[in-house]
């Protein structure tokens, strides 16, 4: 059954896409994203501590994260028509080179408004070990009459 | 309307040049750049997460959807946050750490848009000793149409 605002209910999981972090995959997104921050691309400086933290190594970009929260959301609103509105992350855990992430999310409500309908999910991104790297909401509007959408 | 000059990849050649956190002043504009969104520089972003949708690649496929065209992701801001400003700007310090972020998506970006950004610190703070900025960004297309708006935390270097 093909995913509609009717048909949705509170607690249905969206299993987003496996992404495999890798040096190679952390210096592609250095180029997709024009962020060069040394922290993606220096392992001398990634020696050095960060206030109270050291990461040991370069890590991914947390963006990295948002980019494939929202290739979940939007791979699955779009064939239903609904359009991603929202969404807010923050990074839980560093992800590094050999880690591998995948987003999920979670319905938490549907709302009515004057003119539209909107779904409220929980994100979540985990590593292989199921640990929580990043964690957040989003909010995707199903419009009641066929979308406009630009 | 005048273009970046070649994008300067590497964060430590202008770092001087740079506000640290006690001289950025919430409220003030960034200075920022306007930049013509490619349909290659979508692909290259959509490349570096696995953005595979037929709306970022297949323009026959692109008409024929309410879209009427290719877009680019929603996520493309994260492109057009350094895309859209200069080697000076606070946010590609080296070791500036993002702490999260929030985004609101109005318009689609497509290939052929000319984005400008309007851009400020809105607020700073020191939490466990560390050094905060929130920053603000809204993005328009050249019709002034908005296309994503949004707000982040950054840790800055001490």
């Amino acid at each position: 059954m093909s995913t509609s605002f009717e048909n949705l209910s509170v607690g249905d999981t969206i299993n987003g896409p496996t992404f495999d972090v890798s040096r190679e995959s952390i210096r592609l997104f250095c180029d997709g994203s024009l962020d060069y921050n040394p922290l993606h691309l220096d392992d001398d400086y990634m020696k050095n501590s960060f206030g109270k933290t050291n990461f040991g190594g370069i890590i991914m970009h947390g963006m990295n994260n948002f980019g494939l929260i929202t290739r979940m959301l939007t791979d699955w609103a779009y064939p239903a028509g609904a359009i991603q509105r929202r969404l807010e992350t923050r990074w839980l855990k560093p992800v590094k080179p050999g880690d591998t992430i995948q987003p999920v999310g979670v319905v938490k409500s549907k709302q009515l408004t004057q003119k539209s309908r909107w779904v409220l999910i929980d994100v979540l991104v985990r590593n292989q070990k199921g640990e929580h790297v990043a964690a957040g909401e989003a909010m995707v509007e199903f419009p009641v009459a066929s979308p406009v959408a630009a | 309307m005048t273009q970046a000059p070649a994008f300067e990849t590497d964060f430590w050649k202008d770092a001087n040049l740079r506000k640290v956190w006690d001289e950025i002043v919430p409220g003030e504009p960034r200075k920022t750049i306007p930049y013509k969104l490619t349909l290659d520089a979508i692909q290259l972003y959509c490349r570096s997460v696995g953005e595979d949708h037929p709306l970022y690649f297949d323009e026959a496929y692109a008409k024929q959807t309410p879209y009427g065209g290719l877009i680019a992701p929603p996520s493309i801001h994260i492109l057009l946050m350094f895309a859209c400003t200069p080697a000076d700007d606070w946010m590609r310090t080296p070791g500036t750490i993002n702490a999260g972020q929030s985004w609101s998506y109005n318009k689609p970006a497509r290939p052929g848009d000319t984005i400008t950004l309007q851009a400020r610190a809105l607020d700073k703070f020191i939490k466990r000793e560390r050094l905060f900025v929130v920053h603000d960004n809204v993005f328009f297309n050249q019709h002034g149409d908005v296309i994503c708006s949004g707000r982040g935390q950054t840790i800055r270097p001490a």
